[in-house]
């Protein structure tokens, strides 16, 4: 990858979420969850703890869900982030979107959220069904996703949580292609100090195959 | 057949360049016919990489659009070249690193894209190391 070694792979490029293909438990895909997601009207919540992979599964239901027809508009939230960007309400993509997800939808206060759910709970013109060619309109409430800590009034959708047996397949794909310096004894002794962090988790390992890798 | 593939060479084989010095290469692509070919665009760029937010910047960039009557010959080589900045240099540090590149990207019918890139260093910096 670089001019000197190789690339380390947990650097952010490669970890942050939609890089590499989401590791759904047991019977689980994307589509499952869009279908899902249908049958409670294009509503739902994503709940679970910092680090658990909530944005990772919103990026990996993204296509799904766009190939089911929706237009999605999509907001990411940071700490502290209290109101929706001031030009969000004005915005075209607001117009033309069937489903609004919002990623740390928590970090919203009360108001903001009133405004957001009224918003989607007004019936709107939109396109009937789900195929993306079909013309026919109708009118019904914009679809809601989001993502966050703790549950927020909306039907889950599902709830994300690591444990060990995740963590260690996900450091073996991401050093699939790499050279294997970190090894799965390394994640079980790391993996309890960040409390299922799994970002935390990977940011930890990507300094261990800093180390490793010059030390080589 | 095999797959389609870009490869790119840098003149003289160098990697290692001095601020304000030519960059100059070239690159050809293999097993791409021509029609499937819509356009090419060549960049010369700079990213970060690390544990942190990444950073990026382009400086210097080509589009060959087929649309615009350019003749595309995907198994003749093309040259690039340009003078690099004096700034920023490549850096290898342990939660961050500056790595410059070349990046060739062809569009293809019905959406798809071949991708390649080969990196080189400006700059002489040396690896950071870790304490022991």
């Amino acid at each position: 990858m670089n001019a000197d070694g190789v690339e380390n792979p947990f650097c952010t490029r490669r970890i942050r979420p939609g890089a590499m293909p989401f590791l759904f438990s047991g019977d689980a895909s994307a589509e499952t969850l869009v279908a899902r997601l249908r049958a409670n009207n294009w509503r739902g919540q994503i709940v679970g703890p910092h680090g658990s992979g909530k944005s990772a599964l919103l990026a990996a239901l993204i296509p799904a869900v766009e190939r089911a027809g929706q237009q999605v508009l999509s907001l990411e939230l940071h700490d502290g982030q209290r109101a929706l960007p001031h030009d969000f309400w004005r915005g075209p993509q607001l117009a033309s979107c069937t489903l609004l997800i919002v990623d740390g939808y928590e970090q919203l206060g009360r108001w903001a959220c009133f405004r957001l759910r009224r918003f989607c709970r007004r019936p709107r013109l939109c396109r009937a069904g789900f195929q993306p060619d079909q013309d026919e309109l109708e009118t019904r409430p914009t679809g809601l996703l989001v993502t966050a800590h703790a549950p927020v009034g909306l039907p889950e959708l599902c709830r994300t949580a690591a444990d060990l047996d995740l963590a260690c397949r996900l450091v073996s794909q991401l050093q699939r292609d790499h050279q294997m310096l970190v090894t799965a004894q390394d994640v079980v002794e790391r993996f309890p100090r960040h409390g299922g962090n799994l970002r935390e988790l990977l940011f930890d390992l990507y300094d261990l195959y800093e180390r490793r890798q010059r030390a080589n | 057949m095999s797959e389609p593939a870009v490869t790119i060479r840098f003149d003289g084989n160098g990697r290692t360049y001095r601020p304000g010095e030519t960059l100059a290469g070239e690159y050809r692509f293999e097993s791409l016919p021509a029609a499937e070919v819509k356009a090419v665009e060549v960049s010369v760029l700079w990213f970060t990489e690390g544990k942190g937010d990444e950073d990026m910047a382009v400086h210097a960039f080509w589009r060959l659009n087929a649309e615009d009557g350019t003749t595309l010959d995907p198994s003749q080589p093309q040259h690039f070249n340009t003078v690099l900045p004096n700034s920023p240099l490549s850096y290898e540090g342990l939660i961050v690193k500056l790595r410059w590149c070349v990046r060739v990207r062809a569009f293809l019918h019905r959406n798809k894209e071949l991708f390649g890139q080969k990196t080189f260093r400006l700059g002489d910096v040396p690896a950071v190391k870790a304490l022991p």
